[in-house]
């Protein structure tokens, strides 16, 4: 029996698209509760909510451009017991509409759940105005939030139907095509502020989130063959982070490399070092966007241009070594 | 005798001049705080909390009450005022704005009794309200939304994306009540950035509009009566008031916005605000 065949439905549709994965879920968990609408700022196609719109066409919430005011309706929908899922580009459903997303979500504590899509440079060839580079700051800022960043389109799927558990507001961190391997397996079922850990080294750990997670596997392989133990951990959940798994890298390993494709100023990085600073000090080093804004490009050539390679998390790691 | 009527515009009245003594009670209290916009708001809060809106003071949070959200957050004493009259929250709460750990700060807190969003930035109520009754909608529940707006506050873009909003989504569940007062933080509306013609601006927007005398309880409650005004469209109520209204000195101008309140202005305030005949 080939594996496409035992794999449920919804691996086929998501076509490695962690951004079908969000929508995708949100019809499924709509289909089971009644409660759940979704909010789309003209995505219904780029975050998969057409097959939403044809099961419960009442449900699905066109708010046009217009996130400033999809943010609030968001809020005030939650108010009344529904469960809005709220569907936007990454750089514009956080920077457009910062102020609703802070003060009716996170500061009135509702249960919105932001699904933001092409996050990072996963628009690269559209420019600065298209990247969202600094989301993870914004968003692990505001008390309250709950911040995921899915490795694959698979893990998308997975943290997007936990969020059934929550009771506060929470940001899903939605990449790109992922052409490379699944880092996540498709009946894998990851705990919301809990990190996977994909291989156990005890030389040097490397930390990271979203699509550099598959580049430190990479970078872990390659220092394998140098004799190199390469401990790494998926970290989905940026806040709350798993502080546990954080601490005991600290503890059982030589320094931490942190792998984000994020600005190095206030990503998972930035949450690491805070955390071992005052508990753990340990040597660290960041793989992630230097202090300026990324030239236009294919995706991938621009994160490898920056440092954001598995390349350069093994440089960082033999750095660590020494 | 008096009419049914007349008493009832009478007893409004009344609750009117005890949110505007409230007013100026809470922010003797606090020392400073936004008279100009809670007082020309009053006559309009009386109205909705004690004719209008169907609330449980004893169970602020039954499902299927009215939902009232004040955008124009910097006039959090009067729905303070008029929170603490329905019974929602203590009447000694008053005494507490701006203190330490108080749910009665400067702007709304939805965690105080009766709050239905804390609010405070300005050009987010409009949203939040279409939200909500977009969620009533969905659940099939007839509670109505009514949102306060301020006019320097439709300044802010996002109050025009929720108007096309609702308009669009025909959301007849939805009112908003403009309290035009004519004056903002540092002049006249018309003199920083002009709302003129506003009530064709809310019409093009898809909005079916009424304006009225935000000070003359009859007209108030004649237009609160008779929402909503068309099928299928959200309403506005465009109620032109006078900031710092009832009190001569802080009206019609933007030096009560927001000031001080010392024991000598408190007690004239007062002196204006007395019994009513």
């Amino acid at each position: 029996m080939s594996a496409a065949s035992t794999n449920p439905e919804w691996v086929a549709k998501v076509q490695n698209q962690s951004r079908l994965s969000f929508g995708l879920a949100v019809t499924d968990m709509a289909a089971r509760d009644n409660r759940v609408v979704a909010i789309s700022a003209d995505t219904l196609d780029l975050i998969g909510l057409r097959e939403m719109v044809a099961a419960a066409p009442e449900r699905v919430i066109e708010a046009g451009i217009a996130e400033q005011n999809a943010m609030g309706m968001a809020s005030g929908l939650a108010t009344t017991g529904m469960r809005p899922y709220l569907c936007g580009y990454a750089p514009f459903i956080t920077a457009r509409s910062m102020e609703q997303l802070r003060n009716d979500v996170a500061y009135a504590n509702q249960r919105v759940v932001i699904g933001a899509a092409c996050s990072g440079i996963v628009l690269g060839v559209s420019g600065g105005t298209h990247h969202a580079l600094e989301d993870i700051a914004l968003m692990r800022s505001l008390p309250n939030m709950t911040v995921m960043v899915p490795a694959d389109a698979l893990e998308a799927w997975h943290l997007t139907q936990a969020t059934e558990t929550l009771d506060g507001p929470s940001y899903v961190r939605i990449g790109g095509k992922f052409d490379e391997p699944a880092v996540t397996a498709v009946d894998a079922s990851p705990t919301i502020g809990k990190a996977t850990t994909l291989r156990r080294g005890t030389d040097v750990t490397v930390i990271a989130c979203g699509c550099m997670v598959v580049e430190a596997l990479a970078a872990a392989d390659e220092l394998a063959s140098e004799g190199i133990g390469v401990r790494v951990l998926n970290m989905h959940t940026i806040k709350p982070l798993d502080r546990d798994a954080v601490l005991a890298a600290a503890a059982e390993t030589r320094g931490i490399v942190a792998a984000e494709e994020h600005h190095l100023t206030g990503g998972l990085g930035g949450a690491i070092a805070e955390l071992v600073a005052e508990e753990h000090p340990t040597r660290m080093r960041f793989v992630g966007m230097p202090d300026t804004f990324a030239t236009v490009g294919p995706t991938r050539k621009v994160r490898e241009k920056y440092g954001m390679s598995a390349a350069n998390i093994a440089v960082k790691c033999r750095e660590l070594m020494g | 005798m008096l009419t049914n009527r007349e008493a009832t515009l009478d007893e409004l009245r009344a609750h009117a001049l005890q949110i505007r003594r409230n007013v100026w009670r809470a922010l003797h209290a606090a020392g400073s705080g936004h008279m100009g916009g809670s007082l020309s708001a009053a006559d309009i809060l009386a109205a909705l909390y004690f004719h209008h809106l169907r609330l449980r003071p004893s169970e602020p949070d039954w499902a299927d009450r009215d939902r009232f959200i004040l955008s124009k957050g910097h006039a959090n004493a009067a729905l303070g005022a008029v929170l603490a009259q329905a019974g929602f929250i203590d009447d000694a709460v008053l005494d507490q704005f701006y203190a330490y750990e108080s749910l009665f700060g400067m702007h709304p807190d939805i965690k105080m009794a009766g709050v239905e969003m804390s609010t405070g930035g300005l050009g987010h109520g409009l949203s939040i309200g279409l939200g909500v009754a977009l969620g009533a909608r969905l659940q099939n529940k007839g509670f109505r939304t009514i949102v306060m707006l301020g006019d320097g506050e439709l300044q802010e873009g996002s109050n025009w994306e929720a108007a096309m909003a609702a308009s669009h989504q025909k959301a007849a569940n939805l009112t908003a009540i403009l309290d035009y007062n004519k004056v903002q933080q540092s002049g006249h509306v018309s003199e920083m950035l002009t709302l003129e013609p506003a009530p064709d601006k809310w019409r093009a927007f898809g909005w079916a509009v009424r304006e009225i005398d935000g000070h003359d309880m009859d007209q108030i409650i004649s237009a609160l009566d008779e929402l909503p005004y068309v099928e299928d469209k959200p309403s506005i109520i465009i109620a032109h008031t006078v900031k710092g209204k009832g009190v001569s000195f802080a009206e019609d101008t933007h030096l009560w916005h927001n000031n001080m309140v010392p024991d000598e202005v408190f007690e004239k305030a007062m002196a204006e605000l007395g019994e009513p005949a």
